[in-house]
Order: C-alpha cells, then structure tokens, then sequence
C-alpha cells in the first residue's frame, strides 16, 4: 500500500486548499486513479486537514509508477504547473508505514486536534464513495477496514477522545475570551454540512440564539429545526451577519463567501459590535483581509492548530497510549496478513491429503471393502476427514507460527515442493503478490 | 503613630495584592486546557481580591484617621487627592468587579493604587488650604472630581486591558495572558459604564470649578491651564461618549480615547497639587 497526501502538520491551509475536493471531485479523481495504469484500488480522502490518496498497486506495478501516477493525478487536480512543484508539500507512506499511517489517521493520531472523533466518520465517507465506485476490493478493503477497528479500540480502551479540545471546543473558548458568555450571543452557522452541525453542538448549547444560512434552504431548515434556530439561504447573508456574533463558515464553496467589502459593510450596520469568525472550511470561506477591519477576528483551521497542540500535550499519556495500540495492531494486522499468505497452501495441503486418502478409500471400497453397507461407508468417510485434520494440524500451526514471526518462506517452498502443490486449492484466497511485511 | 501604621499595613497589602495578581497573570499556561487555567488561576485572583479589600478598608481607615489628625476634611486638604482616588478606585473595583467579569484588572487596579498612596506622601504635605478660597462650592468640586477621577481609573484600567486583548487577538496570540485577562467585550463593556458613571461627576466638578473660579476671582496660568486641561477632559470623554453612541466607535478607538481623556485629567490633578491646591501656589 502507497499513501500520498498532504497535511496540517506540512502543508499551509493556503496549499491544502488548492488540493481540497468536493464530493463530485473526488468521483471524478478516483475516476482518474483507477484509469491510471499502475493503480489497482485506491481511495480519496479530503478533509479540512488532509487529502490524502490511499492505493494499492496492481500486481506487476512497481512503488515508483504507482507514486508518478498518482502525483500526476494531484497536479492536475491542484493547477500545478509540474510535478516538480508538489515535492515539497506531497509526503509518501510505503508498506509498514502506510499501514501505520492509515491506522493514526483514523484513530485521530495525526490530526490537527488529537483525538476529534470527526475524523473516523470522514474516512468511512471517503471508503464508502471508494467502494461504491468499485475502487476497493481486496487488500487495501481490508486494511482500511482494519483501521476502522484499530480506531474503535483507541476509543474504547483510551481516554483520547475524553475532553478533546475539538475544532467545535477552540471556537467555544475563544468565543468566550471575547465574548465571555455565550448567552447573549448569536450564532450563525454558514453551511450546514457535518462540521456545521459539531459546531452547533457545542456552540449552540450557551448561545442565546442559533442562525442557519445555506446555498439548500432544505438542509438549513433541518438542521436549524433540530437546534432550535432560524434558517436561511446564503442570498441573506449580509442580513445574517448584521445580527450574528459568532459566525461559523463551513461550505463546500471554493472562493471567499465572506469578503472584506460585505464585512465593512455590515460592520457599518452593526454599529462596530464585535464579530467573530470561525472559519472551518478548507478552501477558506472567510478572506483573511476581514481579520484586520476593527473589531473583526477571524480564525481559520491553521489558527486553532497551536490550541490543539495544548490540548494535546495535556493528554499525552493517553497519546502514549494510542500508539501502543497503534503498534500492537500493526502487528496483529502484519501477522494476520502472513498467516493469509500461508492459507492458499494449507488449503492445498489439506486437499491433498484429503484427495490421496478418498482416493484409497474408493479404490477399497471398489474391492475389499465392497461388502460394506452405507453406514460403515458412511463411517469411514468420518475417519477419512478426521485422519485428513490429525495429519495436517502440525503442519498446518508449523506454517502459521512461522508466518505469523515472518519465517514462513522456507517452510512453505519445502511443504510445496514435497507435496507437489502447484496450485493454490479450490476456495482459497489469491496468494497476495507481496508479503505485508513489505507491503507497496 | 497610627496613621503611619495604617499607611504602611495598607501599602503592605497593596504590595502582596499586586504580587497576587502578578502571579496569576505569569503563571505558564503551558499544558492545561481552559478549564484548568481558570481553576489553577481563580485562587490568585480571589486572595489578590479579598487582599485589595483589605487593602481598601485600611486605606479609607489612615484617610479618617489622618484627616483627624490633621483636623482637615479629606476632601479639602492638598495632600489627600491622590490618596481618595486609589482608595476610590479600590472600592469602587472590588464592589463592581463582578457585576463587569473584569475580576483580572486587579492586576492594574493594585499597582495603581500602591503608587498612588505612596506618592501621596510626598505630595502637597507641606500646603493647607487657602482660608482666602474657601467656599462651600470646594468639597462638592473636589468630591465630584475624585469619585469622577476614580471611576475613570477604573475605564483607563479596563481600555488599557482592551488594547492588550485585543493586541493578542489580532496576533492570534490566544494562549496564557489572553486566557487569563478578561473577555474583550467584558473590558469594552465596563469601560464603557465606568465612563457613563463618571461623566456626568466630571461634569458637576467642571461646573462647580467654574463657578467656584469666578467666585474666588482666580486668574493664574495654573488656574487656566487647569480650566483648559479640565474642559479638554471634558470634551474628550464627550466625544468618546457621543462618538459610541453615534458612530459605532467602539473597542479600540473607544479605548484610546478613554485614556486620552484619563491622562488629561490626571495632568488636571497633577497642575492642582504642583500649585498646592485650590488657592496655593506653585
């Protein structure tokens, strides 16, 4: 498996921006991953933070090909003039620790705000949109699926997510550095996607009153139904930002929906009343030119980055935490993909022997053994199934252990050699091109 | 003597309310989330707060008791002004810090205070009042210019404030300090208040200034600058006022202005005890 992204930890919101996709985007780049050559599965991921290409080469590709294309695919999808250009702001995970990537990134290891629990719920969306369009299917289905698991048992057994200062928390606390209670304020909320709606959540339990503008009139009035709000389309929103005090922007729109001049404006008929940005979309809805007009402050995802560091230094134990479990996942995953390459042989081995003894078994019974009535046949059938286990259960855990410490070559070459196992045995799975220790 | 011990019992506790609240402005903030800063930093600012009330009482005992002592009414002798001010301001913070959430801007409110009663040792303690300009137009004048003054301390503490969060904030500097002083609009809002309370004393002290002035025939250069730098305050303060109510001039234009017009009713008092009070002479 091959990551290619970019992130917060590398990358400037005014980069990741350019990178950022729409839901019709990322049908239309997975689209161009699967059609590029060396790409076998992949999926797209795109969040505020990240955007990330998650693929699993084609059985003959090499790692560089699979990494050419899919920087190829970015740079056209980001403007870039070259390749060159992307070099500094692409990062690449390969085998092990794309693995172990993948598995941080869906446990909120590697985000922004450590432990948010947005994340998990953005990589399923990115997986489901990569499974409906027939983009996964067989190793990278499992890993991905695998992380998923990984993250569920870093929530259970972990208190990382245990007073997260979410991107929502951030905007709660600087709204009460200036604001110092919500109660009196108002709280627009411009978009009404899922970010919107985490934002609600904890914004909207102090403020006074919930404002919901967006470009679907229908999503505003559910979402504001379900808080208790007013909603509106974005044509109001000069209107909206004259009685807002906090303002939460999160479309999917790709230029500046809350410009300079609107805000000078609206500051006229707001008779200089403070007015805060949160601006949690990535391309930014907010220009950064707003921050500088009096009484006016803007945050935007990369401004609440030192914050979340904070936070995060106070539950470093629990960090600690999760990267054992990261770790120890990681193995039990590398484990279980070796004792998976050793599967196609024992079903073979089993085979085998199961087929040499029936074979005995029906030449006996052609002879000797043709006085028999059905259930003595019926018998010896048993006996042949539970020889078949008591020949092959130590081979069979031989191979398992040895597959599991990364030591099964030897093994399975002499077990195919002596047993003449050409061909893997009916039902199993495809022996994996590669080994997972050294995963591409 | 008494008075000098309740001088220094009161500058004593000035001093530990200052250490107080300078210890919860410096404390690290490095590791603790918002609600652990808030938790680790409310017990400075409640022993800082409850030291500045003592503080304060014992301020307002070595006035009485000194005033008794020199047989002159507060509001009359020279070397009290600044004195009643800090002690003023003192009360008047401890009673509204609260209602305002500015509880942090004791950590101006202290250090002020401190200086202030200990420069009002050294000033004016050598002049009495002028039997020659005496009239009952003087502790109303004075009164309503030391409650005026103090309250404006109170704005001037608060813009100052402002200006620091709101510095933070532009710099997107959200961490220790901005944590710990008050919320922006709390400071704007209080500020605000304590301008709208203090006008209109300022506007009695100016008032019965000029007509105590005429009554008193007094023409000095002192008495003129003191006048124009009075109206000056005056004006400023109105504008501040009007300017906010009118144009929306709020936050940082408000705040630069409240401490325009504080400094200009401080260079108001300092002309008052350099001439040696209503009638000395400089």
């Amino acid at each position: 498996m091959i990551v290619v992204g970019l992130s917060h930890k590398n990358a400037p919101v005014e980069v990741r921006e350019r990178f950022a996709a729409g839901k019709d985007q990322e049908v239309e780049l997975l689209d161009a991953l699967k059609n590029a050559g060396p790409v076998g599965e992949c999926v797209f991921l795109s969040t505020c933070n990240r955007v990330e290409v998650l693929v699993a080469p084609k059985p003959d590709a090499s790692p560089k090909e699979v990494s050419a294309a899919v920087r190829e695919v970015l740079r056209r999808h980001s403007g870039a003039a070259s390749a060159a250009e992307l070099d500094g702001w692409l990062y690449e995970r390969r085998g092990d620790d794309a693995v172990r990537h993948l598995f941080r990134v869906a446990a909120s290891l590697d985000s922004m705000v450590v432990g948010e629990p947005q994340i998990l719920g953005q990589v399923k969306d990115a997986f489901e949109t990569a499974v409906r369009h027939g983009t996964v299917r067989g190793p990278l289905e499992r890993c991905v699926s695998r992380a998923f698991s990984v993250a569920k048992r870093i929530r259970t057994e972990t208190a990382l997510g245990v007073g997260t200062v979410s991107i929502s928390s951030v905007a709660v606390d600087l709204a009460r550095g200036i604001f110092g209670s919500l109660d009196a304020s108002t709280v627009l909320l411009v978009g009404a996607g899922e970010m919107a709606e985490a934002a609600c959540r904890s914004l909207g339990k102090d403020a006074k009153s919930i404002r919901v503008t967006n470009r679907s009139f229908e999503r505003a009035a559910t979402l504001a139904r379900e808080f208790g709000g007013v909603a509106s389309t974005l044509d109001a929103l000069e209107a909206e930002l004259s009685l807002a005090d906090v303002v939460v922007t999160s479309t999917g729109a790709t230029n500046y929906i809350v410009t300079a001049e609107l805000v000078r404006r609206v500051m006229k008929t707001r008779r200089g009343r403070t007015l805060f940005f949160v601006d949690i979309s990535v391309p930014r809805n907010v220009d950064p030119e707003v921050h500088g007009i009096d009484n006016v402050y803007v945050f935007d995802v990369d401004d609440l980055e030192a914050q979340v560091k904070e936070g995060m230094r106070a539950r470093s134990q629990e960090v600690i935490r999760a990267e054992a479990i990261v770790d120890e996942e990681l193995a039990a995953f590398r484990a279980w993909q070796r004792s998976a390459d050793v599967k196609p042989v024992v079903l073979a081995l089993r085979a085998k022997v199961k087929g040499a003894l029936a074979a005995e078994l029906d030449r006996s019974l052609a002879g000797k053994l043709k006085h028999l009535g059905d259930a003595e046949k019926a018998a010896l059938v048993q006996l042949i199934e539970g020889a078949t286990n008591r020949i092959c259960h130590a081979p069979t855990t031989r191979l398992k252990d040895a597959a599991s410490a990364g030591d099964a070559d030897v093994l399975v070459a002499s077990v195919v050699e002596l047993f003449e196992l050409s061909e893997p045995a009916t039902g199993a799975e495809p022996v994996p091109t590669e080994r997972p220790a050294r995963l591409h | 003597m008494l008075p000098d011990a309740l001088f220094s019992l009161t500058a004593l506790l000035y001093v530990a309310a200052t250490a107080s609240f300078a210890r919860y402005l410096a404390a690290p903030a490095d590791g603790m989330d918002g609600a652990k800063v808030a938790e680790e930093g409310r017990r400075d600012v409640r022993l800082g707060t409850g030291l500045l009330a003592g503080a304060g009482v014992f301020h307002a005992a070595h006035i009485l008791v000194f005033s008794l002592v020199l047989a002159v009414c507060p509001v009359e002798g020279i070397h009290f002004p600044l004195s009643v001010v800090a002690m003023l301001t003192v009360l008047f913070f401890v009673v509204l810090r609260g209602r305002f959430r500015i509880d942090a801007a004791g950590a101006v409110v202290a250090p002020f205070a401190l200086s202030a009663l200990l420069a009002s040792r050294f000033v004016g303690m050598n002049a009495a009042p002028s039997t020659q300009v005496r009239s009952a137009l003087l502790p109303f004048h004075v009164a309503f210019n030391l409650f005026g003054i103090a309250l404006f301390s109170l704005a001037c503490a608060a813009a100052g404030l402002y200006l620091v969060q709101e510095r933070l904030l532009k710099r997107k500097q959200i961490f220790g300090l901005f944590k710990r002083l008050p919320p922006l609009d709390a400071l704007d809002r209080a500020e605000h208040r304590f301008l709208l309370a203090g006008f209109p004393l300022l506007t009695l002290g100016i008032l019965s200034g000029t007509a105590w002035a005429q009554k008193v025939e007094q023409g000095g250069l002192s008495d003129l600058l003191r006048a124009g730098f009075g109206w000056a305050t005056w004006l400023t303060f109105a504008a501040v006022l009007l300017l906010r109510a009118a144009a929306g001039w709020r936050g940082r234009r408000a705040a630069w202005g409240t401490i325009a017009g504080f400094a200009s009713s401080l260079v108001v008092l300092a002309i008052y005890l350099g001439r040696g009070g209503p009638g000395g002479h400089s």
